[in-house]
């Protein structure tokens, strides 16, 4: 154990320092992200409803934590791929699984005042009636997890090409073909099937269970959902990182 | 012994293509304190060998062992035990090379005391302390690759690796890098010296093994090495005009180009020949001068992987 948190230790101020100013960066690009989707979204609706409000203060966070962890992140592996980084990474004399996890919770931290502050503001300016309950945390930790997990295991199969085509692609779905900022049934049928196998939903109403608990739940079957694409993606990277040509 | 490589072969198969034959049958040992200078060509097959000792790669058949642990069953064990300065410049951000190496020291178990005055002695040594504290990205390629020379050594493993550290590296401060090497080996610590810089490593090897096409063409002690030559002399000429076709130098076992130079090697009995040669050439004004010399590593490196290639 005590290994674990020596290697833990040296690894997470490797990655945060090698990356700071990207970092740093990152976590101003979200904040104003976070404010962007709560408040310009007023602007494409001219005059919203309080539940339309509702949805979209409850649906900025789910967002936030998917571009990160499903467009920022397989965009910064994909460049430390083609830089020789991610060769460097695997002679270091840790487990790999060590490595992920310092970056992912150095991911998860620079999502956190993106997400702390558009619900601050959103709260100050449209009181959009939250009901935060304590399973926020769990419900971050899941749907950041999930997400990092899932743009982890893309970034280490895929070419570093696909990965960027595929992360931009995910990034447009999520913000217009998504239930994230909108009710469900506004999709056509083919698109909610979809959604019923993909995270993305889930990690929505999940959050969304979590900031209005009393407006929304999620169902156990969300939460299932998001577990299982959280370990696909964790094991899939830790797979690919260990194996050997 | 630290290292031991036995019978490795390592073909890569890819869909579609043919097999590509990166390493046949390699075998070779390293003992405490040793250097291997490991020589060849872009493609010769020396990184994947490396990366098989390492771990990354599995051989397709063949035996390493490290300190007595099986890489191949255990591939961790490459890592733990070896540490390694990859080929390519490491893109280390914002971290300054004086974060970066404690860091790494500290990963790879180092105490904090012990690895702040090595990293102070290595940066004095190198001549690099001025830029202990500036961001990576902001220096020179010199600079990064001698942060990730001393990446590699702050908390060595039995093993180092080094892959190419003197590129980009300015003469002087190459020097007192080849200084760093030799005193690393003081305590035990095995080095491999990943190379094409054939003159460098003949001064700074203990045994060197000249790699071509997958397979060790040489493998021992640069004088023994050299033994595989007939010639021990060579003639170095600076050309003015294109030079001269060899084989009308009857004199001459083998002759090759470098830039404005040409390098002959020199048959034992016609020293004075050879010489007799060059002294008209230089007063017909047809080259500008000329040395005799030993026959150096690059002249055996030459000889033995043109013959490969010639047949």
């Amino acid at each position: 154990m005590t290994k674990f948190f020596n290697d833990f230790t040296y690894v997470f101020q490797m990655q945060s320092r090698r990356s700071s100013g990207f970092l740093m960066f990152f976590a101003l690009i979200q904040i104003m992200l976070s404010l962007g989707i709560v408040i310009g979204f007023t602007y494409l609706l001219p005059s919203p409803d309080p539940a339309t409000t509702l949805f979209l203060a409850t649906g900025a966070p789910t967002l936030i934590l998917i571009i990160t962890g499903l467009n920022i992140l397989p965009q910064q592996i994909a460049t430390a791929k083609v830089e020789g980084y991610v060769d460097f990474m695997r002679t270091w004399p840790v487990k790999r699984s060590v490595i992920i996890t310092a970056d992912s919770l150095l991911w998860l931290l620079i999502t956190l005042p993106g997400i702390a502050i558009s619900t601050l503001c959103a709260h100050l300016i449209f009181d959009p009636g939250y009901a935060i309950t304590w399973t926020i945390i769990p419900a971050l930790l899941m749907i950041a997890f999930t997400s990092i997990g899932v743009g982890y295991g893309m970034a280490y199969a895929l070419p570093p090409n696909a990965s960027l085509a595929l992360s931009q692609v995910i990034v447009f779905g999520a913000l217009m073909f998504s239930p994230i900022n909108f009710p469900m049934e506004r999709l056509p049928d083919w698109l909610q099937h979809l959604h019923t196998v993909l995270p993305l939903h889930a990690m929505a109403e999940v959050m969304r269970a979590a900031l209005a608990d009393s407006a929304f739940s999620a169902s156990t079957g969300n939460y299932i959902t998001l577990a299982i694409w959280c370990v696909v993606g964790y094991g899939g990277a830790i797979l690919i990182l260990n194996r050997t040509k | 012994m630290v290292l031991e490589v036995e019978g490795v072969t390592k073909i890569f198969t890819r869909r579609g293509k043919n097999e590509t034959v990166a390493n046949e049958n390699i075998t070779f040992n390293i003992k405490e304190g040793e250097i291997l200078g490991l020589l060849g060509q872009n493609g010769a097959g020396k990184t994947t060998l490396v990366n098989q000792v390492l771990g990354l790669e599995t051989p397709t058949s063949g035996k390493i062992t490290l300190l007595g642990h099986s890489v191949v069953k255990n591939p961790s064990k490459g890592r733990e035990i070896c540490s390694v300065q990859p080929q390519s410049q490491l893109p280390l951000g914002f971290m300054t090379p004086s974060q970066a190496v404690t860091t790494m020291g500290r990963m790879r178990g180092g105490g904090k005391a012990v690895v702040e005055e090595r990293r102070k002695h290595l940066f004095d040594k190198l001549d690099i302390a001025q830029w202990a504290d500036v961001e990576s990205a902001k220096l020179s390629g010199g600079a990064r690759r001698l942060t990730a020379f001393c990446m590699a050594v702050i908390s060595p493993g039995n093993l180092v690796i080094l892959d190419e550290p003197t590129n980009d590296v300015d003469p002087m401060r190459r020097r007192l890098l080849w200084d760093v090497i030799r005193q690393l080996t003081d305590d035990g610590t095995a080095v491999i010296l990943v190379t094409h810089n054939v003159l460098e490593a003949d001064k700074a090897v203990d045994r060197v093994a000249i790699m071509h096409n997958g397979k060790f063409l040489a493998e021992g002690t640069p004088a023994e090495v050299k033994g595989r030559v007939k010639s021990q002399l060579r003639l170095e000429v600076s050309l003015v005009n294109d030079m001269p076709a060899p084989d009308t130098l009857r004199w001459a076992i083998s002759s090759h180009r470098s830039g404005g130079k040409a390098i002959f090697s020199v048959h034992p009995n016609e020293t004075s020949t050879a010489i007799e040669w060059a002294r008209k050439r230089v007063d017909d004004g047809s080259i500008m001068d000329y040395s005799l010399s030993p026959t150096t590593l690059e002249d055996v490196y030459i000889e033995l992987t043109g013959k490969e290639l010639s047949s």
